[in-house]
């Protein structure tokens, strides 16, 4: 078989197509330099199926290329690290929603410093002490009913604002997991980019920016909880959280959708990620309902101590029960204790003995029970703190490590506009040539004589 | 192979750095401006229940101070009300000497035993003597009078009442932890109560007062003067007591005073900033916190576009 004269034409217009194509990923890849979540680009070149051509070789017929093609727009990414992301980032999720509420809770326990309990505390064991010197004393008695006041005010306080960080979590929780949420949001644009993917692939597309889309949408997801993506029957995926199924795949359709009565969701095992923290520092058997209980045990261990000494007088100083707002709740044991009936001792206006028991209480057991609190919850927050920068010093590791895979190198693209603008050069060059060579063809051979 | 490097990977590390350096400064920002290493428990949770407890033993510590300085106020008092009495009974001791002597003529004697009279009232008043408005002398009764001036009357005619008012309780402070101090005398045991009974302060000057005007020098010189010698020696004993007491209190605040010092400097190591240390360390923060800018700076602006035309 013989070849066209006009060959060479159509292999540099190959040539000229496929650079412009090149540049056109380039530009694609430098426009989306900064997009969050987009992976970069590059048009896979490769030679176009050569021509058999006769050679004086005889039988063993030769190879003539005949330029290139763009095979496919590659998308570069790496599934393996995106699986390591996501696993990395569900524990960021859950730490730093952890040792963010547990410093709120920190921080109202004001310590230490001249505002928390320990310090109220200490003024109530010196008004008893003050009382003790001067037992028939009016304003000495009012000093002790006016610190008693203020301490059971602070432990009461205390235990509303545990109670207030453990209905912020369940109510962010509900916020976040809820019908109509944040992730039943995700879930529905999770569907949709699905379904835009397969009618695309259906097409024999590659659809590469909505791809970006669907792994954004799971790295996001994967904040929240353990996220889990597995291949339907009919080619399209499921997506669980945390073992509830919030993509369904249809089994013969292969349509994504959002399963009916999966929002809200609940969990019987922890989700992880963010939710998990959440259920569990709203959890009756979570860390801040843990800080309320020692709480709770030490106001009653304070109360009864006191009460063992002043209940010489007939009656007691404290009382300790369950408050109006269904939480342990400590008061001074009023009105039977009043300026009037406080009494420092049960002999004379001065006898002293009841302030000199109540006195002896001090540092004792109940002020070290609220220092092993403080010091455990200081412990928690620290530790908390500490898995947080871990989680967040690995997830930006990995990050690096997707950025480095497939993120936009506008060094490189600007190189690569450089080869891809010069071998674009070179092949109109060669389609100039080959015309020089028609020229000479065409128009002066066969003019002898003419 | 070498890692690709990526523009957003350079602005994500850059901007972690600084975040960084910029955290770290705060922390110490943070110490500056409050003086203490520990502002909250999970800067160190040691330490923090060590200041706590440090907190609880200074305040302790204070309330001891101050029962030591309320003590020492009321044994200051009862010490003074002691020395009068005994100056009193010492007067009347010289009275009944020369109210004893055979050659006196019995008008002498009844003013003497006037005078006796007047000794035993004063004696009373000094009883009476208060500390902010409580009565000493009169155990925890301190807003009874320990002794009453008025008459008693009965068919006998009338006597001043010697009764005791107050109670038999101590006075206790705590000057210490779990250590106490009985800080006063009572009116009873340095002046006696009962009307009428003899073995007491009291009762031994009615009786001498009582022999003088009956001119019975032969008790006056023998058994009252023995008697009214083992009172005075009775209220020297008390009062004997209460100097020690105030001795006690003396070393007690001394000793308070020295571990209020070690407890405030241990609080002040535990808790405290070291200054030179915080602004040592902000100063080369700040320069790395600047240099982390300034490479930032640079790095970011430069890329491959900077040199093709």
């Amino acid at each position: 078989m013989s070849i066209s004269t006009f060959n060479g034409i159509q292999t540099s217009l190959r040539g000229l197509l496929a650079q412009q194509r090149s540049l056109d990923v380039t530009s694609h890849n430098i426009a989306n330099a900064s997009t969050v979540g987009y992976t970069r680009q590059s048009a896979e070149l490769v030679a176009s199926p050569a021509m058999l051509v006769p050679t004086s070789g005889g039988a063993n017929a030769g190879n003539l290329g005949t330029g290139v093609d763009v095979q496919t727009y590659k998308r570069v990414r790496d599934q393996f690290l995106d699986l390591q992301y996501r696993a990395q980032n569900m524990s960021l999720g859950e730490q730093t929603a952890r040792s963010g509420a547990l410093q709120d809770v920190e921080l109202s326990f004001a310590e230490p410093g001249d505002t928390g309990i320990a310090n109220a505390l200490d003024k109530f064991w010196s008004a008893w002490g003050d009382l003790s010197n001067s037992a028939d004393s009016g304003p000495a008695r009012q000093a002790v009913i006016d610190q008693a006041r203020t301490l059971t005010g602070q432990i009461n306080d205390l235990q509303k604002n545990l109670a207030a960080a453990r209905q912020r979590a369940a109510d962010e929780y509900t916020q976040t997991a809820g019908a109509g949420g944040e992730i039943n949001q995700m879930a529905t644009d999770l569907t949709a980019t699905l379904n835009a993917i397969r009618s695309a692939e259906k097409t024999g597309a590659q659809p590469n920016d909505l791809y970006d889309r669907r792994d954004l949408l799971l790295d996001k997801l994967s904040e929240m909880g353990q996220v889990s993506v597995t291949p339907s029957a009919a080619g399209n995926v499921d997506v669980s959280l945390g073992g509830v199924l919030i993509v369904d795949s249809d089994d013969t359709t292969g349509a994504a959708s959002v399963p009916a009565g999966a929002f809200p969701l609940s969990y019987t095992t922890s989700p992880g990620g963010r939710l998990g923290a959440l259920l569990d520092l709203q959890s009756s058997t979570g860390p801040i309902a843990s800080y309320q209980t020692d709480l709770a045990s030490f106001a009653q261990a304070l109360a009864s101590s006191v009460n063992g000494i002043y209940s010489a007088t007939g009656t007691t100083f404290f009382t300790f029960g369950t408050g109006a707002s269904d939480l342990p709740e400590i008061a001074l044991n009023e009105p039977a204790i009043n300026v009037a009936t406080l009494s420092g001792g049960i002999g004379g206006p001065s006898d002293n003995s009841i302030a000199l028991g109540v006195t002896a209480l001090a540092g004792g057991a109940a002020d070290s029970g609220y220092r092993q609190l403080v010091t455990r919850m200081g412990n928690e927050v620290a530790q908390a703190n500490r898995q947080q920068a871990t989680a967040q010093t690995l997830t930006d590791n990995l990050s690096g490590r997707r950025d480095s895979v497939s993120g936009v190198s506008l060094d490189e693209e600007m190189t690569n506009i450089i080869r891809f603008q010069r071998a674009y050069q070179a092949s109109a060059r060669a389609m100039s040539t080959t015309d020089e060579m028609l020229d000479t063809l065409i128009n002066r051979a066969g003019r002898v004589g003419l | 192979m070498s890692t690709r490097i990526t523009s957003s990977m350079m602005t994500r590390s850059l901007l972690s750095d600084i975040n960084d350096v910029a955290n770290r400064q705060d922390a110490t920002r943070r110490q500056m401006s409050s003086g203490k290493q520990i502002t909250k428990p999970s800067d160190d949770p040691y330490a923090t229940a060590r200041a706590m407890s440090l907190r609880t033993d200074l305040a302790g510590i204070k309330q001891h101070e101050r029962n030591v300085q309320e003590a020492q106020s009321w044994m200051t008092v009862t010490d003074t009300t002691l020395s009068s009495i005994t100056d009193l009974a010492q007067h009347a001791r010289e009275l009944v000497v020369q109210g004893a002597t055979d050659t006196l003529p019995q008008t002498s004697r009844n003013a003497i035993a006037d005078q006796i009279d007047q000794i035993v009232a004063g004696m009373k008043q000094e009883a009476n003597s208060t500390y902010d408005g409580r009565y000493v002398l009169a155990g925890s009764r301190t807003n009874t009078k320990p002794y009453d001036a008025t008459v008693q009357t009965t068919s006998a005619g009338t006597t001043p009442d010697d009764t005791y008012l107050g109670d038999a309780a101590s006075q206790l402070r705590e000057i210490g932890p779990g250590v106490t101090l009985s800080v006063n005398a009572r009116g009873d045991e340095v002046l006696g109560g009962s009307p009428g009974a003899s073995g007491n302060m009291l009762g031994v000057l009615r009786d001498i007062a009582t022999h003088l005007r009956a001119g019975d020098t032969q008790s006056l010189g023998n058994d009252d003067i023995k008697a009214l010698d083992g009172q005075i020696d009775n209220v020297l004993a008390i009062h004997a007591r209460i100097g020690a007491g105030m001795n006690r209190l003396e070393t007690a605040s001394s000793r308070l005073a020295q571990i209020e010092e070690s407890a405030t400097s241990m609080l002040s190591n535990t808790e405290d900033a070291d200054m030179a240390k915080v602004l040592t360390d902000y100063s080369t923060q700040q320069a790395v916190y600047q240099s982390a800018l300034q490479a930032g700076a640079r790095i970011v602006q430069t890329s491959l576009l900077d040199f093709l035309r």
